[in-house]
């Protein structure tokens, strides 16, 4: 069996994992960390799925998701922290 | 959020990179993923990055707000612009290959085509970032009451 798909599969369940923890999460920051883990997991999962299918613009997308997941994470937790986006 | 080191220190390294990502997926889109809206919203991402960390004010220091307007005017300007230079060239609206001004070898229509849809794209890319930055200073100065 192809090994970049049972890697596939093992960031499947990993991400099944995170999902249960974001969404009973006991705290907001638990939630926060969970959605960032899904994000990082999607990059991996779109690296594995452009080895799997040998297309390199998945890397292109890879990359974009990694910046675009940093700069979301980045405004949640300053708008948790200080309750507004501005200053 | 100045005083936190590490995500200012992160900000510092990841927008230059994301800004000349932004152009790359903006050049190379008939290529790869990628195109003009995708271009807009990683270039407006580098700047929302900016004022997220170093607050808003010290982003319109360095892009004023006229000049975001000027912007977003200016890039739907360049994509109609585009398309009435076919209709007075006496083709389709958005008709590219008029761009060739005349010449009517293949080559230099060609050349055309993809004269036109690098201005089109610069266009879509320049519009969708400035309203990409509108968007987020709207949300932010809104959030502020």
């Amino acid at each position: 069996m192809n090994p970049v798909l049972i890697a596939s599969v093992l960031v499947l369940i990993g991400l099944a994992l995170v999902l249960i923890r974001t969404l009973r999460g006991p705290g907001v920051f638990d939630r926060i960390l969970g959605v960032n883990m899904i994000g990082t997991k999607a990059v991996i999962l779109l690296c594995l799925l452009g080895f799997l299918e040998d297309r390199g613009g998945f890397l292109d997308i890879a990359l974009l998701y990694a910046l675009i997941n940093f700069v979301g994470t980045i405004a949640i937790l300053k708008f948790v922290e200080f309750r507004r986006l501005g200053a | 959020m100045r005083d936190q080191v590490v995500p200012r220190v992160i900000a510092r390294m990841l927008i230059p990179y994301m800004l000349v990502y932004g152009f790359y997926v903006a050049s190379h889109g008939e290529l790869g993923p990628g195109g003009g809206f995708q271009a807009g919203v990683i270039l407006a991402a580098a700047l929302i990055l900016h004022s997220l960390v170093h607050g808003l004010e010290e982003t319109q220091r360095g892009v004023p707000r006229r000049w975001v307007d000027r912007t977003m005017a200016f890039g739907v300007l360049l994509y109609i612009g585009v398309g009435i230079h076919g209709l007075l060239a006496g083709n389709a609206f958005l008709d590219y290959s008029s761009l060739a001004l005349g010449a009517t070898d293949p080559e230099s229509i060609h050349g055309a085509e993809a004269m036109g849809m690098t201005l089109v794209e610069t266009g879509v890319t320049l519009t969708v970032a400035a309203v990409m930055v509108t968007l987020f200073d709207k949300f932010a100065t809104a959030a502020r009451r």
